[in-house]
């Protein structure tokens, strides 16, 4: 089964219809998604470059990690939503845009090398200089980075 | 006078350049976000540390000096980009009231930081290690979060308002 039942469904939502009535609910959830996105690139951006040796030096990258997480998954949870929201105003549309597949493949990669590969098993290493540590540190960063490339081409194509 | 300027930027190759190609608006505008994400992500973490909410063990010149840096690279990239995006809008962008609201923003984003580090961090010794930072530094971080927000807000409003 595809997921283009799920789409039309979000787009006929009241959710959906919604935001495509409200004059500002699409800006309000734009600004929201951007500012949340702010936050998790940030963070995501300390814990990887620790990862490789940079940034605050009187953390371990796990221990650097543990302490950002509510952060970090707080601005994801945020930026998910806020996504979604958006999504539902042009859901068919999001479903054919090359872009949106791809920034939401990427999305997942980088969640679940995060969580499942990054978190468990490169940030607890005390020190983090191991060369396999630094390769997991680049990859994740540039898992992200599609994200937001992706992402920002969603609205050119 | 400023007007004029607006529309000779406007009306200049560069401007025209920018504004006209299919690719060069978007390429700059993504590296302007990107630049903001580096700016605003990394500057967000001190100033959450100055309000005793993340790396709570962490000295605060320790975060300070580790996040800084990166935050003026953000700035650095955020800059030159607006710029060039300005530049190819300037005669719109001069009477566009998110505009003008963002420029305000920057400028007090811009002296909040300068305030900061001239007053309150100058003793930074003496609170390094607290989690509840002095009331001036927890202001400092509180405004730096509502400010930067609020550029990244009127920012996005631009948009909104062009043409």
């Amino acid at each position: 089964m595809g997921l283009l039942p799920l789409f039309e469904w979000l787009g006929q939502s009241p959710v959906g219809i919604f935001m495509r009535q409200s004059t500002y609910a699409f800006p309000v959830a734009e600004m929201i998604h951007l500012l949340s996105l702010a936050i998790l690139g940030g963070v995501i951006l300390l814990i990887d470059l620790r990862a490789l040796g940079l940034g605050l030096a009187g953390q371990t990258p796990g221990g650097l990690a543990e302490q950002l997480r509510p952060l970090l998954v707080g601005s994801l949870v945020v930026s998910v939503v806020s996504g979604v929201l958006l999504l539902s105003d042009e859901a068919i549309k999001c479903y054919y845009n090359p872009a949106f597949r791809a920034k939401m493949l990427f999305l997942a990669l980088a969640v679940v090398f995060y969580f499942a590969v990054q978190d468990r098993f490169f940030l607890v290493e005390r020190g983090g200089g191991s060369v396999a540590a630094k390769c997991a540190g680049v990859v994740s960063l540039l898992l992200w980075l599609s994200v937001g490339l992706a992402g920002r081409a969603i609205g050119l194509i | 006078m400023l007007e004029q300027f607006c529309q000779w930027l406007y009306d200049s190759a560069i401007g025209i350049g920018i504004r006209e190609s299919i690719w060069v608006f978007p390429i700059i505008e993504t590296v302007h976000v990107l630049g903001i994400t580096l700016l605003v992500g990394t500057v967000a973490i001190l100033d959450l540390r100055l309000l005793g909410v993340v790396l709570k063990r962490e000295p605060v010149a320790r975060v300070a000096g580790s996040v800084l840096p990166l935050t003026w690279a953000g700035f650095g990239v955020m800059f030159v980009s607006g710029f060039l995006l300005f530049w190819s809008e300037a005669a719109q962008s001069y009477a566009n009231p998110a505009f003008r609201i963002k420029l305000v923003l920057l400028l007090l984003a811009g002296l909040n930081p300068l305030i900061f580090h001239f007053t309150i961090y100058r003793t930074v010794g003496d609170w390094n290690h607290r989690i509840v930072t002095p009331l001036g530094a927890r202001l400092a971080g509180l405004f730096s979060l509502t400010l930067w927000g609020g550029i990244i807000c009127a920012g996005r409003a631009i948009a909104y308002f062009q043409k």
